[in-house]
């Protein structure tokens, strides 16, 4: 191996932010560098197979990215992408004949709801605007500090303005989610499988000022690719995005931890690895920038010696919240396919392959309950079980080409979500819930079991449980194993996410960004969303000159002195 | 795809398309033979049926959460020959690999040790404690062999096939080749006993030269002895996990323009007026192209992929024939607390990349073998080797109980005498106990998770591996060489035109050696007119030069 090792660009950690973002600097023609941690990259993006043909999804498991324009911009299909396209795509009417989970069974989906939801998603224009819409709240920077931000260039708001009139006011501004169903929607399940949907997905039901987001956040899978998962799952687009990137050059090395993120005269100029790491040379040099790919945590209190940063800016970020997002994850494998009780299947509710969603969505009472105990008891499930929300994920996604499960006489159900705190905030302390995993496994599967009628010893063969803690430990840039990076709040939003020091990638070290779920805008769910945004940035530092394949978002604001990310490209075309 | 009510959603890799070269098969060979031909500038695409690339170089996270492990591959014998390490930059990848001087130790119930180590000097003094006659028949054997290895067997591998008469000829021309053709008759049991006289240091010379799948009883097959116990003593360990492996060959074949498409399954292999064009995949897509090479078995190639129909000449017949490894594997992973501490006379033992135990001498592993070959476990009477791969590696562990991850890995039939259902869980537990014996700290408390795989399991996860059969086919004198599969098809070329083979089924053999992966892409890239950028390795000049000259 070379003795200097030196790129112009370095980037920590090799999940779904840092590999897209390499991609995107490769196909400008810059020398980049991923340094990944683990034996496998691809962070959220991943699959374990723990027992011979039983597949599993521990954390990313739908489609979200669709708007994306990395994928025309990274051009992934040359790279093998595909999709397995769910059937609940065809039409949004599929999802109206499911209907909602309740106690009582199920209970139906109104036109009113289907109707209000499709108008502020965006579907009910001719034509729709979906696309923008959530391209609008997810694919465009923040803007500059030196821009106030009102109703008039909020990206979001622009789309309603232009095309929904009737819908945009300013008071969409000071909504929860809930608010915006009450105006829009009819039915109390509906509504409150909606908001929980959003909890999952980023922003929840009960946040103030974020009902746009959330209800983006959640339209992005249900409206969008119709709960669809890419073929070989989330890591096989993950597959897509580093062959992408390796094809144009970028160096992509695993087990090499970073320890330190190297700072001269305050300036990022490298990194230094682990002594562990499977390399000779144990620094890499940035030429133009070090780009931290893992959380906002390790890289300000781990990676960053504290003699380069305030002891403010390290305060803010440890106040950050990790709130509101951190996942209790099973799988069950079993002898026979799980099986919905009488009251949830027949026509006009379930068939047992569609069966998907959220439990028990009678009223959100029971939603504010499962918020009491996450976020505010702060310990393990209180809530008597047949009360505990819980989340079910479609096995239909799998289609006979691509099966969840191989083992002759068995069958895999899942993931399937329960909420509780993160590590951090539990009230015992780190770990607290997990020492009563066996115990709180045993409250999941009852929960389930409100629903499911066979998921009892006889019939388990298998309950894999991946819980926030671990997650943590598994994935280091995955903070708090929270799934949406960060609490999608009003106050960690946008120009405000993760805090407003920080919200335009850049930090107080020249020549260092940010590009990770927890660390900028919008978040998780593998969106290259950060990346694409962030592109923006380093245009405007003057740092890639990407070619005509690029086009910024048209509701991208430059900063004032920069260069802007807007010059010589096709966004007219693009964005026709 | 369809068209939702939002219009086009983006772009996936097109339905029909065309290539130069299409590759089945994902795994170490396949992964070769792309790399070289990409890098030729062809336009490759390689196809895997799994959701990762690698076949057997996989290290997953088969203790869930959060520790990995190498369910297949792991001790490599070939890295210093392989010429796939020189001739692409994979350093660049973080391509690491660690030799352990203490290779191959073996407890025995009573406390006392052998360790066989990299430098023969070492295990010569292990050795000593029982026999110095045995130890110095050992130096001189090793001495002569690594010779043998490094001169012939080595570059051999990964050089066309020859048949045994050329073989014959070619090697009268040196007395090292004289000595490699009289080992080659014997058995291993007769090369072991012939040479050593102490009982345990046979069992584990005897049982380092066949724990790959040979009949120790079989003719023919002596210099695997030679080749297995000087490359056994050299075995690598890559950091990271074996997989890594294969992520630096995929990370060269994307730097060079070639594509993967994982979790894809070929259906059947187009033909057109006798000639092969191109595939057809489970998910409904066509990939056409001048020339297809198949990794994957012979049965699977012909029969379920080519078809029975379109086979020229005696091929069905010779394919029918084709036999699978005589024994697949069980192996048991778990996490414990601490590492095994194995009790005895030597402590470099618990440096040992490899640890066997249960078997006290010859009679109890033939015995052994013997039932295994019979389709038997016997729970009194079962030994195997066991790694501690966390104490090579710290990236397997990412918990936040942290521990440690090991496997025992023993012989074992496809089919078992009562059926994998009910032997699986009480071998396990026979294991548990035959472990702490050796290693007093491996109690039930140290252990904190575990999962078992049997050869059920191993062709459940890689359905290319029949009948467990890590090799993809026996080992036996007519199934090596210029027989393996067969003697149309060892050559990568085979009697259909456009299609190679090129996997472990085919000359050298299985085990990541990546020497049909080097000598199919070799022979295509002949046979389109393409220029080769690579030579062959010094050791291959010189072997070419000495012996087919």
């Amino acid at each position: 191996m070379a003795q200097e090792e030196r790129y112009d660009f370095v980037i920590v950690g090799g999940g779904p932010n840092g590999t897209a973002m390499a991609a995107y600097l490769g196909k400008c023609g810059a020398s980049v560098c991923v340094l990944e941690e683990r034996p496998e990259s691809g962070g959220a993006c991943e699959n374990v197979e723990p027992m011979p043909g039983v597949h599993i999804n521990p954390h990313a498991v739908y489609m979200y990215a669709g708007p994306a324009p990395g994928f025309e911009q990274l051009e992934l299909h040359k790279y093998g992408f595909r999709m397995n396209w769910s059937p609940l795509i065809e039409t949004i009417a599929k999802q109206q004949e499911v209907g909602v989970l309740v106690s009582d069974g199920v209970a139906p989906i109104t036109n009113k709801d289907i109707e209000g939801w499709a108008k502020i998603c965006g579907i009910a224009s001719d034509p729709p605007f979906i696309k923008e819409l959530l391209r609008a709240t997810h694919w465009c920077p923040p803007h500059p500090p030196e821009v106030e931000v009102t109703a008039e260039n909020i990206p979001y708001m622009q789309v309603y303005k232009k095309h929904a009139p009737d819908i945009w006011t300013e008071e969409l501004l000071d909504m929860t989610m809930f608010d915006l169903l009450d105006e829009y929607c009819e039915t109390e399940p509906w509504k409150v499988l909606t908001a929980a949907g959003a909890w999952y997905s980023g922003a929840a039901g009960h946040y103030e000022g974020v009902a746009v987001p959330a209800i983006a956040g959640e339209a992005l899978v249900t409206v969008y690719s119709g709960f669809s998962v890419p073929r070989g799952g989330m890591h096989g687009y993950f597959h897509a995005i580093i062959r992408c990137a390796l094809s144009h050059g970028v160096v992509i090395r695993t087990c090499c931890p970073v320890d330190e993120i190297l700072i001269e005269n305050g300036r990022a100029v490298g990194v230094r690895l682990r002594d562990t790491a499977t390399t000779d040379e144990k620094k890499v040099w940035a030429n133009k920038a070090v780009i931290s790919g893992t959380g906002i945590h390790p890289t300000f209190l781990k990676l960053i010696n504290p003699a380069h940063t305030s002891s403010s800016l390290r305060k803010k970020v440890k106040d950050i919240s990790l709130k509101g997002g951190c996942c209790w994850v099973s799988h069950f494998l079993t002898k026979e396919p799980l099986m919905p009780r009488a009251k949830f299947l027949g026509p006009g509710r379930m068939e047992p392959g569609e069966f998907g969603g959220a439990y028990p969505c009678d009223s959100r009472d029971i939603y504010y309950e499962h918020v009491a105990d996450v976020d505010g008891r702060k310990g393990a499930p209180s809530v008597p079980p047949e009360k505990l929300l819980w989340m079910a994920t479609h096995s239909a996604r799998f289609p006979e080409s691509d099966p969840q499960c191989t083992m002759p006489g068995a069958h895999v159900a899942g993931p399937y979500y329960t909420y509780v705190p993160p590590p951090d905030y539990e009230a015992g302390g780190p770990g607290t819930i997990d020492h009563k995993k066996d115990e709180v496994n045993a409250i999941v599967r009852k929960a389930v079991s409100e629903v499911i009628e066979n998921l009892d010893d006889d019939n388990l063969i298998a309950h894999f449980v991946s819980t926030p803690w671990e997650s943590e430990f598994r994935n280091t840039g995955i903070l708090a194993g929270h799934f949406g990076g960060i609490r999608h709040c009003a106050d960690q939003w946008a120009e405000l996410r993760p805090i407003p020091e920080l919200a335009r990638y850049r930090t107080p070290i020249e020549g260092l960004y940010l590009c990770n779920q927890t660390s900028g805008h919008p978040g998780a769910l593998c969106l290259m969303a950060i990346p694409y945004n962030l592109m923006h940035i380093l245009i405007e530092d003057g740092l890639v000159e990407p070619g005509k394949w690029w086009y910024p978002s048209p509701w991208y604001i430059p900063q004032e002195g920069k260069i802007s990310a807007a010059l010589n490209s096709n966004e007219g075309e693009s964005y026709a | 795809m369809p068209e939702p009510m939002m219009g086009k959603i983006f772009d996936e890799f097109p339905d029909e398309s065309e290539w130069d070269v299409i590759v089945i098969g994902g795994g170490p060979n396949g992964l070769i033979a792309s790399a070289y031909l990409a890098k030729a500038g062809l336009k490759v695409i390689t196809i895997e049926r799994r959701y990762e690339i690698g076949g057997g170089l996989a290290t997953e996270e088969i203790l869930f959460p959060g520790y990995y492990s190498n369910i297949h591959a792991i001790y490599h014998m070939m890295v210093d020959y392989m010429p796939v390490l020189r001739d692409f930059d994979l350093d660049r990848h973080a391509l690491l690999w660690t030799k352990p001087n203490s290779q191959t130790g073996m407890v025995f119930e009573d406390g006392k040790s052998l360790l066989l180590s990299r430098m023969a000097e070492d295990t010569k003094d292990s050795m000593m404690k029982f026999s110095y006659t045995d130890a110095n028949a050992f130096g001189k054997l090793m001495w002569s062999w690594r010779k043998i290895v490094d001169d012939i067997l080595g570059p051999a591998t990964y050089i066309p096939p020859m048949s045994p008469l050329d073989i014959t000829m070619a090697m009268q021309k040196t007395k090292i080749g004289q000595e490699m053709l009289e080992l080659a008759e014997q058995s291993p049991l007769e090369i072991i006993t012939d040479n050593f006289e102490n009982d345990r240091i046979r069992a584990l010379l005897l049982y380092t030269s066949c724990m790959w799948g040979l009949d120790p009883r079989e003719t023919g097959i002596g210099m695997f002895v030679a080749l297995m116990l000087q490359r056994g003593s050299n075995k690598c360990y890559c950091e990271g996990g074996s997989h890594k492996l294969a992520g630096a060959m995929v990370r060269e074949i994307s730097r060079y323009g070639g594509k993967i498409l994982d979790t894809a399954e070929v259906t059947n292999i187009l033909m057109e007026n006798g000639r092969a064009i191109g595939v057809q995949l489970a998910e409904g897509r066509t990939l056409r192209a001048k020339v297809i090479m198949s990794t994957l078995d012979p049965h699977t190639t012909f029969f379920d992929l080519v078809g029975t129909e379109n086979l020229p000449g005696d091929l069905k017949e010779s394919v029918d024939g084709w036999k699978y490894d005589k024994w697949s594997y069980y192996t048991l992973h778990v996490v414990s607390k601490e590492p095994p501490q194995y009790k005895c006379d030597d402590p470099w033992i618990n440096d040992a990349f490899m640890n066997i135990f249960g078997l006290d001498g010859m009679d109890q592993l033939l015995s052994h073998w013997d039932n295994v070959v019979a389709g038997k476990i016997d729970m009194n009477n079962f030994g195997g080797h066991a790694t501690c791969e966390s104490y090579f590696d710290p990236h397997l562990v990412h918990s936040p109980w942290g521990g440690h991850v090991s496997f025992f890995q023993m012989h074992a039939p496809y089919e078992v005498e009562g059926g994998w259902e009910k032997v699986g869980p009480e071998l396990e537990d026979a294991i548990l106990t035959k472990w702490q014996k050796v290693a007093p700290n491996m109690t039930r408390e140290n252990i904190v998770r575990k999962c078992y795989e049997t050869p059920e399991g191993i062709e459940i996860r890689l359905p290319n591996m029949r009948r467990g059969a890590i090799k993809h086919g026996d080992y036996k004198p007519i199934q090596l060489g210029c027989f393996r599969p067969n003697q149309d098809c060892s050559s990568s070329a085979t009697p259909i035109e456009g299609l190679y083979t090129c996997g472990a089924s085919n000359y050298p053999g299985g085990m990541v050696l990546g020497g049909s992966g080097y000598i199919g892409a070799n022979k295509v890239a002949e046979d389109l007119g393409v220029i080769k950028w690579w030579k062959p390795t010094k050791e291959m000049e010189r072997y070419i030069k000495t012996y087919l000259e």
